[in-house]
């Protein structure tokens, strides 16, 4: 057995910027954010939020600043961390051999959810996200807004006290992103800091309490 | 004044337009190849003639010649070698689906096999080239084990030719279940039985579709295993999962749910779990046979890891798939070396059913079984269970594969085989030490122990790398 420390969702990333070798990806840019706060993260294609995003995460190690969840270093090698740090980023990698609801399942059940009401869980997410009907396909059998909608709900199935998401608009029709963008602001409202990459002008009218603009590195 | 109705006909050369457009399109290259061919059946005879040879020798002399022949005379060896031909023989049934022995380049397919020309010709050359490597290597292993054998004195040579002529026949075979397995790839080929014995009838039934795709296939999974990217070249490989729809993951506790999770994928993709069984079960005939009978060579043990180890790889599905993840936000709620030791149950009691079974019907066969024999399955199991960690998160090939000398291919196959190698080098020490005396089987699990910590420790290492 190993005891984890539970991290509060303070997101400090102060000057934190990524170079390697000579080339800079990320300019020093500071991200404050409190529990039960959003913060959108803005600028151009190529300007460095994916990588901005990552290391707020701990998921890579920043060449310039510091990054802390809760007054921990951002490392995702630390368990505290990877326990507070719900993301996502990119695409995750899914098993070719479950179905949507089996994930869920699998996601909950190592939090430790309870096992006789993990199903229902699952199905509820699903729900709330218009793809319940879903439930017995294979990842590999979805379009790629329901695949989108997939990974968000994979995201919001396991805990946290921090939720990265980068550009989680993508792929949605209009009525989608009003779904997404509920579900965000309850999980700020019940005090999960939220940090995301956004495109869309509505969703972060809607949820930013703060926008910081990423400035391209050139 | 001719009829307006009638059909006009043309008469044409095939083989004078096919080679045509061979010289419009490749050139000289075409002969150039074909030279290249020659020259790699040559290295290949050299490298038997220079490693296998003596291997095989090693293999007879390590044990009592005379009485390893006559226990390969009983009806169970007669068994034993008629599955593993078997199993080949389906293997490459199974692989033409994917990727069969005619794969011309997509330009090729595209602007010559289209055309109104005779497919046995247009393709003709790539099959010839299977073929004749087919029946070459079948020949070449056939002469090498039979030589051998001879050589060591555990035969004769009228054997030794006897055995060289079975390989060649065997090669044969195999190639022609090879085309055949990818004639029938495209639904509604022709399913007839001539088609099963290859040749011209076989190579007109090839739709050009299938020849687009295993091309593509071909330069997809070569592209990839070139980079060292075992991923894409699995998932190319891949079939899409649709069965086992409406069974579902039960939810248990967070490592449990992982090792159901591994169960659940094996019941929905049965065929890599009879692939499992079939290639373990041969693996374990074969150490049962060497655990159990003192007169076994000590190379048997080797030879019977090779499949073992395949057998284990086929249900390790959920290790590679964790290795695939590493670098990506966590989602389950559990340490990466819980969620490893996890993945490595279901594939680890499944190899120990079955090298134990084996073990236990030898013994019925001899009428006992010590006590090292079953300790020894267990060093054994835990040898291959390391060794797929190394496999699973070997990660990308290192960097001095891309140096521009010619040292890259080397450094590439020696990133592939360690994991394989690790495996057939400490089980077989461990298994030697273990026979010699007892205290060799500390030594065993030592090694086992070794490779399962080197496993794990890379698994960190991978994942701290990410993170630069």
């Amino acid at each position: 057995m190993s005891t984890i420390t539970l991290l509060r969702g303070d997101v400090h990333a102060d000057k934190v910027g990524k170079t390697i070798d000579t080339t800079t990806l990320v300019l020093p840019t500071t991200v404050r954010a409190k529990p039960g706060q959003c913060v959108v993260l803005r600028g151009p294609n190529g300007s460095g939020k994916t990588t901005l995003l990552r290391m707020i995460g701990g998921l890579l190690e920043p060449t310039v600043g510091t990054a802390t969840i809760g007054g921990t270093t951002a490392d995702e090698r630390n368990p505290s961390v990877r326990a507070a740090v719900a993301a996502l980023i990119g695409t995750p990698t899914t098993y070719r051999d479950l179905t949507l609801i089996d994930h869920l399942v699998l996601v909950d059940s190592t939090w430790g959810g309870d096992p006789n009401t993990s199903d229902e869980r699952g199905l509820a997410l699903m729900a709330r996200l218009g793809i319940d009907h879903l439930h017995d396909r294979f990842p590999h059998e979805l379009s790629s807004g329901q695949e989108q909608l997939f990974r968000l709900a994979l995201t919001f199935s396991r805990p946290g006290s921090v939720l990265l998401l980068d550009e989680p608009e993508q792929r949605l029709d209009t009525t989608k992103r009003v779904t997404v963008t509920e579900l965000i602001r309850e999980r700020a409202r019940a005090g999960t800091t939220v940090v995301m990459a956004c495109h869309d002008p509505e969703m972060t009218e809607a949820l930013a309490h703060r926008v910081v603009d990423v400035a391209p590195a050139r | 004044m001719s009829d307006p109705e009638a059909a006009s006909t043309l008469e044409v050369d095939d083989h004078e337009l096919v080679g045509q457009a061979d010289w419009v399109i490749g050139g000289d290259a075409g002969r150039k190849g074909r030279r290249q061919a020659w020259y790699a059946g040559y290295v290949v005879f050299l490298g038997a003639l220079a490693y296998g040879f003596p291997v095989v020798q090693a293999v007879v002399r390590t044990a009592d010649p005379l009485a390893l022949r006559r226990q390969l005379e009983t009806p169970l060896a007669f068994g034993v070698l008629g599955a593993a031909v078997v199993a080949i023989l389906w293997s490459m049934y199974a692989a033409g689906a994917y990727r069969g022995p005619v794969v011309p380049p997509l330009p090729w397919i595209d602007h010559v096999v289209s055309a109104p020309i005779d497919r046995a010709v247009t393709v003709g050359r790539w099959w010839r080239l299977a073929l004749g490597l087919g029946v070459f290597l079948g020949g070449l292993a056939g002469l090498t084990v039979g030589a051998g054998v001879a050589f060591a004195g555990m035969t004769s040579w009228y054997a030794a030719v006897l055995v060289t002529l079975a390989g060649a026949v065997l090669g044969w075979l195999a190639t022609s279940l090879w085309l055949a397995g990818q004639v029938r790839s495209w639904p509604g080929a022709g399913r007839s039985l001539r088609t099963m014995i290859g040749g011209r009838i076989a190579l007109r039934e090839l739709h050009i579709e299938v020849l687009r795709r295993h091309a593509a296939n071909s330069s997809t999974i070569g592209g990839s295993v070139l980079a060292g990217n075992l991923r894409t070249a699995r998932l190319q490989l891949a079939r899409p999962v649709r069965h086992g729809r409406s069974a579902r993951l039960r939810a248990a506790g967070p490592v449990a749910v992982v090792v159901r999770r591994d169960l659940l994928g094996l019941r929905r993709l049965p065929s890599t779990f009879w692939t499992g069984l079939g290639l373990s079960s041969l693996g374990a005939v074969v150490i049962s046979w060497s655990v159990t009978h003192p007169v076994a060579p000590a190379l048997a043990v080797t030879v019977g890891l090779v499949p073992a180890y395949f057998g284990f790889g086929a249900w390790a599905e959920g290790l590679r798939l964790q290795a695939d993840n590493i670098g990506t936000p966590s989602l389950l709620g559990i340490s990466g070396r819980s969620e490893t030791l996890a993945h490595l149950v279901v594939p680890a009691v499944l190899a120990l059913v079955v090298l134990g079974a084996g073990v236990a019907v030898a013994g019925v066969v001899v009428g006992h079984v010590s006590v090292s024999a079953v300790l020894l399955v267990l060093v054994l199991v835990g040898v291959l269970a390391g060794g797929h960690l190394l496999a699973a998160f070997r990660g990308s090939p290192p960097r001095s594969m891309f140096r521009a000398d010619s040292s890259g291919p080397a450094i590439l196959i020696g990133w592939y085989v360690l994991p394989g190698l690790a495996v057939l080098v400490l089980g077989t020490l461990g298994f030697v030490l273990a026979r010699s005396d007892v205290t060799g089987l500390f030594w065993g699990g030592m090694f086992a122990a070794v490779l399962i910590s080197w496993g794990l420790g890379r698994s960190q290492r991978l994942a701290d790398e990410h993170r630069v």
